[in-house]
């Protein structure tokens, strides 16, 4: 798989029509600045030793080096990783600290006015997308009644209160909307589980309605809200790409959108890439998971 | 002349009349309904609705919304209205061209892996390497590649949308291609073409629909995500990204350039949402059952 995702990053950026370092260059550059950018990403060579050499750079981890940044690629993404990650993570608990509660209270009260509060809310909420949900916060919480910086980010070395604040409202932007899907998730698996025999006979022989849902219902419901839960996280990856902008938080996502704007090739492809590989590890993780919550998984 | 009278034509409901019925009797996916037509109407008719929507009033600019400008005018003094009208177009045509583009794709994909399994793991590899990306991700930089243009940003979300169109089929085809219809077919000398079309791709359709349904609500959606990014259409455009785009420097003096485009998306998307359940319910027999009554969400 790896080897795949590989070699569709690397004919992204044989897509462009036309030369590629022409185009990188731009329509005024001298003849001399496009053969230096064509030998500087290899372009002289046939399509399959590029594509041979992309794999045996990839396998020693280089990247390539940035056009506009005048850097190696990796180290351009090391030095925006920081928000990216710390945002996407707390995106990640709002989502499940608000939707799993929210899906299972859902259940629990089954065709009551609190199941259709939360699932009205759930449903208004996969509907709104993030960005939007963002500049709706800016407005309201930023500008008007000013509890939170409107935008910018500030690093862990000026102190972790510091940060937490600036990630509070692009955190919830991305993470509400998350936290739907996973709250529409948890009370459909809620609800199957909530039919099956032994929590009849768990009600039967006297338990208590609680212990009959928190720990014998929820438990067994836990495996496709995990599953949602790790999509959610490679989910939540792309959607910090879009929230930084409208908090103008200098991650991944800046450097990616930047480098389309400038046509920095590598960049682009390198970010691509790692966001690729991020997204492919957490699905691995969220696979061994269901080790730990559901014993009846085997994997051969 | 038969003793037994044959049915009047109108007597007995059609399959399709019924389906409709059973559809429409859940008030969510009628209101699903009413608000995906509202907004395909809306850009249908938007020459008819609102005035020329690159026409620049630089006297007007950032001029409140009022009677002279229902949702008020952005900093070049065009108005929003006829911006947010044309957007709805312009979402109406990304969001046709992306279904219409992966559905052709992932079909032939899907039914070319199922059906050959010869050709399933090659396909396949392609298709979960495409999966591996996370949409947007894999947007943009398919847009980074390709420009910016309406038919790119087109290109670019079908692209993305195609394997897990594929998948789909796929997944219908490998159990289709087993039953005794198929292997009858095979046993009278039926081309594989001819199986494929007449017997495999017709009882595959449902999911599809399903998944079609999906298809144009994150279609909508990743065309506003590129353009609010500037790597979509060209910012000249009306689309709602772009409004939205415009309107993050003037949140303060100006916030109906987000308040009215992000309306327009909300309103869409869950108009979108809605009606796609909808669908799912009807077309997925586990769940057809429930759909016919009543739900309470």
């Amino acid at each position: 798989m790896a080897l795949v995702v590989a070699t569709v990053a690397f004919v992204l950026i044989h897509l462009a029509p036309g030369d590629p370092a022409a185009i990188i260059a731009g329509p005024d550059a001298p003849a001399e600045d496009v053969a230096r950018i064509r030998q500087s990403l290899g372009l002289e060579q046939p399509l399959h030793v590029q594509l041979v050499r992309w794999y045996g750079r990839l396998v020693q981890g280089d990247l390539g080096q940035s056009i506009f940044l005048r850097k190696p690629v990796v180290d351009a993404i090391l030095d925006r990783a920081e928000p990216t990650l710390l945002l996407t993570v707390s995106a990640i608990v709002i989502a499940a600290l608000l939707g799993v509660p929210a899906g299972v209270l859902s259940a629990r009260f089954h065709n009551t006015a609190t199941d259709q509060t939360f699932m009205v809310l759930a449903l208004l909420g996969i509907s709104v997308p993030n960005f939007l949900l963002g500049l709706i916060f800016v407005l309201v919480f930023g500008v008007w009644l000013g509890l939170f910086p409107v935008a910018g980010y500030s690093p862990l070395e000026d102190g972790w209160l510091l940060t937490l604040r600036s990630l509070v409202l692009p955190a919830f932007s991305l993470g509400l909307v998350q936290s739907a899907l996973i709250a529409r998730i948890a009370r459909s698996s809620m609800l199957d589980v909530m039919r099956e025999q032994y929590i009849t006979t768990g009600r039967a022989k006297g338990l208590g309605e609680r212990l009959v849902v928190y720990k014998h219902a929820l438990r067994n419901a836990l495996v496709p809200t995990v599953t949602v839960i790790g999509i959610s996280f490679a989910v939540l990856i792309s959607g910090a790409v879009v929230v930084e902008t409208v908090f103008n938080i200098p991650g991944l996502g800046r450097l990616v959108v930047s480098a389309v704007s400038r046509r920095d090739y590598p960049v682009v492809q390198g970010v691509v890439l790692v966001i690729a590989g991020v997204y492919m590890l957490v699905n691995l993780l969220v696979d061994l998971s269901y080790l730990i919550i559901d014993p009846r998984v085997k994997y051969q | 002349m038969s003793a037994v009278a044959r049915p009047a034509p109108h007597a007995a409901p059609s399959t399709a009349s019924r389906m409709l019925r059973v559809f429409f009797r859940r008030k969510v996916v009628a209101v699903g309904a009413v608000l995906v037509l509202l907004t395909a109407l809306v850009g249908i008719f938007a020459p008819m609705l609102s005035a020329d929507p690159g026409r620049m009033d630089v006297a007007s600019r950032l001029h409140r919304p009022g009677a002279a400008y229902w949702f008020g005018t952005d900093d070049l003094g065009r108005d929003v209205f006829a911006r947010v009208v044309y957007g709805a177009r312009l979402s109406l045509l990304v969001g046709v061209a992306v279904v219409a583009l992966a559905l052709i794709g992932g079909l032939t994909a899907g039914l070319a892996a199922g059906y050959f399994r010869r050709l399933d793991n090659a396909i396949m590899r392609v298709m979960d390497g495409l999966m591996a990306f996370p949409a947007i991700i894999l947007a943009i930089a398919l847009m980074a590649s390709l420009g910016p243009s309406i038919t790119n940003v087109i290109v670019a979300i079908g692209v993305v949308y195609t394997p897990r169109v594929a998948r789909v089929v796929r997944g219908s085809v490998l159990v289709i291609r087993e039953t005794a219809y198929v292997e009858a077919a095979r046993a009278l000398g039926v081309t594989n073409l001819w199986i494929i079309l007449r017997h495999v791709l017709p009882n595959c359709l449902s999911p599809v629909i399903v998944q079609g349904s999906f298809v144009f609500a994150a279609a909508v959606l990743t065309e506003a995500a590129l353009s609010f990014l500037g790597v979509g259409v060209p910012p000249y455009v009306p689309s709602w990204g772009n409004i939205l785009s415009d309107g993050r420097l003037y949140l303060q003096q100006a916030p109906w350039l987000v308040l009215y485009p992000g309306a327009a998306i909300m309103i869409t998307i869950l108009g979108l949402n809605l009606l796609g359940d909808g669908v799912r319910d009807l077309l997925d027999p586990r769940l057809r059952g429930a759909a016919s009554e009543p739900k309470s969400t």
